[in-house]
């Protein structure tokens, strides 16, 4: 357990460091590396409401174009600061969380549709209530990031700093979540629900709280996107993307463990558009769809199980 | 003699050096980022094509002093990558950008280039808001008032009092509705405005509503090729009694009608050229040449449009470098001084990067042709009206 | 306005009808094996794109080429099911995830085999009008696929309940080691219901070409409108699918002709929604949905 806290100390040093002083200055590479934390956000969040809240979910997309509507708007139309509307984004998201809760009482699969349902409504609902969100036209010219401390967050090393605070934080809370009473009562759950429901767990209420954090870390991390690419509409707000990559990120990385997700998002986005997408312009997703087929049937624990494993068989073999 | 001999070996040397010198080919990198794939990729590659086929012209034209490179980069139909292409291509160092597909594309990537510092023209953003950011290196060579011109003139040429305009929930179409609407309000005309969610396959129930309830002269359709072709199954199936159905972008071409023959008859679109494309001027020739030389196909309006676009540029990026100022930042300057006659027509840059004479034309299709029928100074034919394909 | 709805009920009809056969593989993979297939949508549109290669380069009409596209579309829904079969834990989660990489797969491919242009049929006729009693309207290949709808759904169903390897397939499905005890092989069984869906995913990808527009990205949509009607119509249930499909379709055309034709799509959804939190067996179904 000691040595734990030094590897993650070190990655995160690395983070905070040595990726702005290597890359900082290639525009287009930091563009790649924030799109990628954006969806290990997601990933993360992803995982968490799947691991704590025994829910898989179809439809993350809801949470995360709310957040950046309301995000975007408040900035907009009703002149707020970025950083209070972001966080207002995520409300915004946990309320529609609110909203998708009756469809807790669902198992797997059938809460995984409502929430997609629930994705395709947000985005119909965006296109037509033109008077509050602009329609399908959407919102251009969204505000940047705003100077702090003389820092200035609207640059590419800002919002890389940003998203990664926003990322790590939430891996934090979902790591302190996963060792609370709270958690081992949900870890309990998910293996017998209705045991644990004599033994006096609440569990619709704790599920309905994962849904809720789970949402509002979303809700941050689209509101970021929002006054990152300083661009939204439905169709892009509420995209099937940012449903299936961070799911496609969680399980290729191992959604069972806390940075399984973003590793898995930072190695699928960055190896298909820096490595699959120069040798094969025009049909790189075929890889990722194949890589996914791969990792289901081979190691479906996801990538960093596997690499957990072989690095705990080669020290074994030292001993 | 030795003197004369090392003279005149002199000024040969001489002379050969000014040959070569004069030779240096200067290379110029254009950089380009289009949907090659994801939803729009249709479109893309066609724009595309036009792109590749005005630097092969354009290369082979300055032979020996300028020979364009162009990168392209697929931005998928998504904007975060599409800003991410333009943050590569500035770094790699191009000239200015060509390219672009879908205002909610080319909002965030042509911010991206404003950024970087570069100019960017497009044919594939019309949304009013795209030319009012200020962005002094932005030009764009078509826009939405240019496709209500051509839809609403024909539609006042025909004498409709009133029409029905379903159009697609997607902002560009809506954007275009909105304003044909309004044109045609200001004529007298009467509009009947229904929108349709894109992901619409059945059209009989609407098209049902406006046969029932609307009475009108003429359908008018705002969308994209598969919202035309299932708007046109609806309707010989139903058999509104209409004088007209008319479209706009991606209707009167040549691939609707090869692939849709019988369900496009009579039906009206947006077209710069005839179909087979009767190219009279030398340039028209040989650009319809090089099509066919470099993808074996005839041009469509993407092809055109890609092609008019980065012909200017190029243009521009030339008079700019011979002036020296291209490394300066006059090339926005130059291509801003741009009146120029083009394949699309006239083609003048205001303050804002639009083309104000942007006036598209309407062709019709009638038999194995896609015959220009407005406006009259432009038409190849005359209009068949009142028909539709299933009054024949 | 009698007419206008009279035309949106029977156009709901025929298109319900249409999505029935599109949604009947899913459900049946689900429904059996507890399996949800996500690449099932790419396996229809695959079958259509076999027709439009019969029909733009051999002239062939799109019903002729139901025997090719099944051969392709067979051996495909046979991969899936071994890939799927290789999954060892967690399989409602992995099989999920598995088939929709396998989606990707398959999206991709379509786009790089055929581009991504539209295409329908071009044989009139099935485009042309069938006109019941001055005020119904429909296209030839709306009422053909109508009609072979309903007959695929009663056959299926037949084939359930009143067959061997029908009931070999359910009991399979509700207790294996018990299923094979009485002598049924499950993974023959498993691999014939995967066939089963592929032949309706085949000619549903027919009935597309002749009555709709395809391309590259319809695969999703296809799925994703096949499992909402499968969760409406409920577990365990084939007559369900396609009431529950016609229900939609009915729904759809309706708003359309009262509401705003913008919100086709979402009264649908609602509609799913509604459905699901009231009345969680789905309309029809029988198995338990509550966690």
């Amino acid at each position: 357990m000691r040595t734990n806290a030094v590897f993650p100390g070190l990655i995160v040093f690395v983070l905070y460091l040595a990726v702005p002083v290597a890359v900082g200055h290639i525009d287009y590479v930091m563009s790649l590396i924030i799109a990628a934390l954006t969806i290990g956000g997601i990933a993360v969040a992803w995982a968490l409401l799947g691991n704590l809240g025994g829910m898989v979910s179809f439809g993350h997309a809801a949470f995360f174009g709310v957040g950046s509507y309301v995000s975007a708007l408040l900035t907009l139309d009703a002149g707020w600061p970025v950083f209070a509307a972001m966080l207002a984004g995520g409300a915004g998201a946990v309320i529609a969380s609110v909203v998708t809760m009756p469809a807790l009482r669902l198992r797997g699969p059938y809460f995984a549709l409502a929430i997609l349902a629930f994705a395709h409504i947000f985005r119909i609902l965006a296109t037509e209530l033109e008077s509050i969100t602009h329609g399908a036209g959407g919102l251009l010219s969204i505000p940047v990031l705003p100077t702090v401390a003389g820092f200035d967050l609207g640059t590419k090393i800002g919002g890389y700093y940003v998203i990664l605070t926003i990322v790590l934080l939430a891996m934090a809370g979902y790591a302190w979540l996963r060792q609370s009473t709270m958690g081992l009562a949900l870890l309990a759950m998910h293996d017998t629900e209705d045991a644990t429901r004599i033994v006096g767990v609440p569990s619709t209420r704790l599920k309905a709280l994962m849904l809720v954090v789970s949402a509002f870390i979303t809700g941050v991390v689209g509101a970021f996107n929002a006054h990152q690419i300083n661009f939204l509409d439905p169709d892009y707000a509420f995209s099937g993307s940012w449903t299936v990559l961070p799911i496609v990120a969680a399980i290729f990385g191992g959604y069972r463990t806390i940075s399984g997700p973003l590793v898995g998002a930072l190695v699928i986005y960055l190896v298909d558009q820096l490595v699959f997408k120069e040798f094969l312009p025009h049909g790189h997703e075929i890889i990722l769809g194949a890589l996914l087929v791969a990792m289901i049937v081979l190691s479906p624990t996801g990538l960093v199980p596997l690499v957990m494993r072989m690095v705990t068989r080669g020290r074994h073999a030292q001993a | 003699m030795k003197n004369k001999l090392r003279t005149l070996a002199l000024a040969g040397a001489i002379a050969l050096a000014g040959l070569v010198g004069a030779h240096a080919e200067e290379t110029i990198l254009l950089g380009s980022h289009l949907p090659l794939t994801g939803k729009l990729a249709r479109v893309g590659t066609g724009m595309h094509e036009g792109i590749a086929v005005a630097v092969d012209m354009f290369n082979r034209q300055n032979e020996g002093k300028y020979k364009v490179e162009l990168v392209t980069i697929d931005d998928e139909t998504n904007p975060a990558k599409a800003v991410a292409a333009v943050e590569k291509l500035a770094g790699e160092g191009v000239v200015a950008l060509t390219g672009g597909y879908g205002s909610n594309i080319i909002g965030p990537a042509s911010e991206a280039a404003n950024k970087a510092g570069l100019v960017y023209i497009t044919s594939g953003g019309v949304a009013p808001e795209l030319s009012k950011r200020g962005h002094k290196g932005f030009f764009r060579i078509n826009n939405t008032e240019g496709y209500s011109k051509a839809m609403m003139g024909l539609l006042k040429d025909m004498g409709v009092k009133k029409v029905s305009i379903l159009y697609n929930n997607k902002e560009a179409t809506t954007d275009l509705a909105k304003t044909v609407e309004k044109d045609l309000s200001d004529q007298g005309i009467e509009v009947v405005l229904h929108a349709f969610d894109g992901a619409t396959s059945d059209f009989k129930p609407l098209v049902n509503k406006v046969k029932l309830q609307d009475k009108s002269d003429a359908i008018g359709m705002v969308g994209y090729e598969n919202d035309y072709v299932g708007i046109l199954k609806a309707g010989t199936v139903l058999k509104p009694d209409v004088k007209a159905m008319v479209g706009v972008w991606s209707l009167a071409t040549s691939k609707m009608n090869e692939e849709f023959h019988d369900l496009v008859q009579t039906v009206y679109g947006t077209s710069m050229l005839p179909y087979p494309a009767e190219f009279t001027s030398p340039e028209a020739k040989e650009f319809a040449d090089t099509y066919q030389k470099l993808f074996g196909k005839e041009p469509d309006y993407l092809g055109q449009f890609g092609y008019v676009q980065t012909k200017l540029l190029l243009e521009a990026i030339v008079r700019a470098q011979q002036a020296g100022t291209l490394a300066t930042g006059g090339l926005a300057e130059e291509l801003r001084g741009t009146d120029a006659n083009t394949l699309i027509g006239r083609v003048k840059f205001d303050e804002n990067g639009d083309n104000p004479f942007f006036s598209h034309r309407m062709g019709q299709h009638q038999g194995d042709k896609v015959v220009l029928v407005w406006p009259e100074d432009a038409a190849t034919g005359k209009m068949i009206f009142p028909a539709t394909p299933w009054s024949q | 306005m009698f007419e206008l709805t009279l035309q949106a009920l029977y156009s709901g009809l025929l298109t319900g009808a249409y999505y029935a056969l599109v949604a009947l593989g899913l459900a049946l993979v689900f429904g059996t094996m507890k399996i949800i297939n996500l690449a099932h949508g790419e396996l229809v549109l695959l079958a259509a794109y076999v027709a439009y290669t019969a029909e733009s380069q051999w002239g062939l009409n799109p019903l002729a080429s139901i025997p090719l596209a099944l051969v392709l579309v067979g051996f495909v829904a046979v991969a899936v099911y071994l890939l799927v079969g290789r999954i060892k834990k967690d399989r409602e989660l992995n099989s999920l995830i598995l088939t929709f990489g396998i989606g990707i797969i398959l999206t991709n491919f379509v786009l790089l085999v055929w581009s991504a242009d539209i295409h329908s049929t071009t044989t009139t006729w099935f485009q042309e009008a069938v006109v019941v009693g001055d005020i119904l309207y429909s296209s030839r290949s709306e009422v053909l696929f109508f009609l072979i709808s309903i007959a695929l759904v009663f056959a299926t169903w037949w084939w359930l309940t009143r067959t061997w390897y029908g009931r070999a397939i359910r009991a399979v499905s509700s207790n294996r080691d018990a299923a094979m005890l009485m002598g049924v092989n499950p993974r023959q069984t498993e691999v014939l219901s995967f066939v089963v869906a592929g032949v309706l995913a085949t000619v549903a990808g027919i009935a597309i070409y002749t009555g709709q527009v395809i391309q590259p990205s319809l695969g999703l949509a296809l799925t994703i409108k096949a499992f909402i009607i499968t969760v409406l119509a409920g577990m365990g249930s084939i007559p369900g699918v396609l009431l529950g499909a016609v229900l939609i379709g009915v729904i759809e055309a309706l708003t359309v002709t009262y509401l705003s034709s913008s919100l086709q799509e979402f009264t649908g959804m609602v509609l799913f929604l509604v459905v699901l939190l009231l009345r969680p067996q789905g309309l029809f179904g029988f198995g338990a949905r509550r966690g």
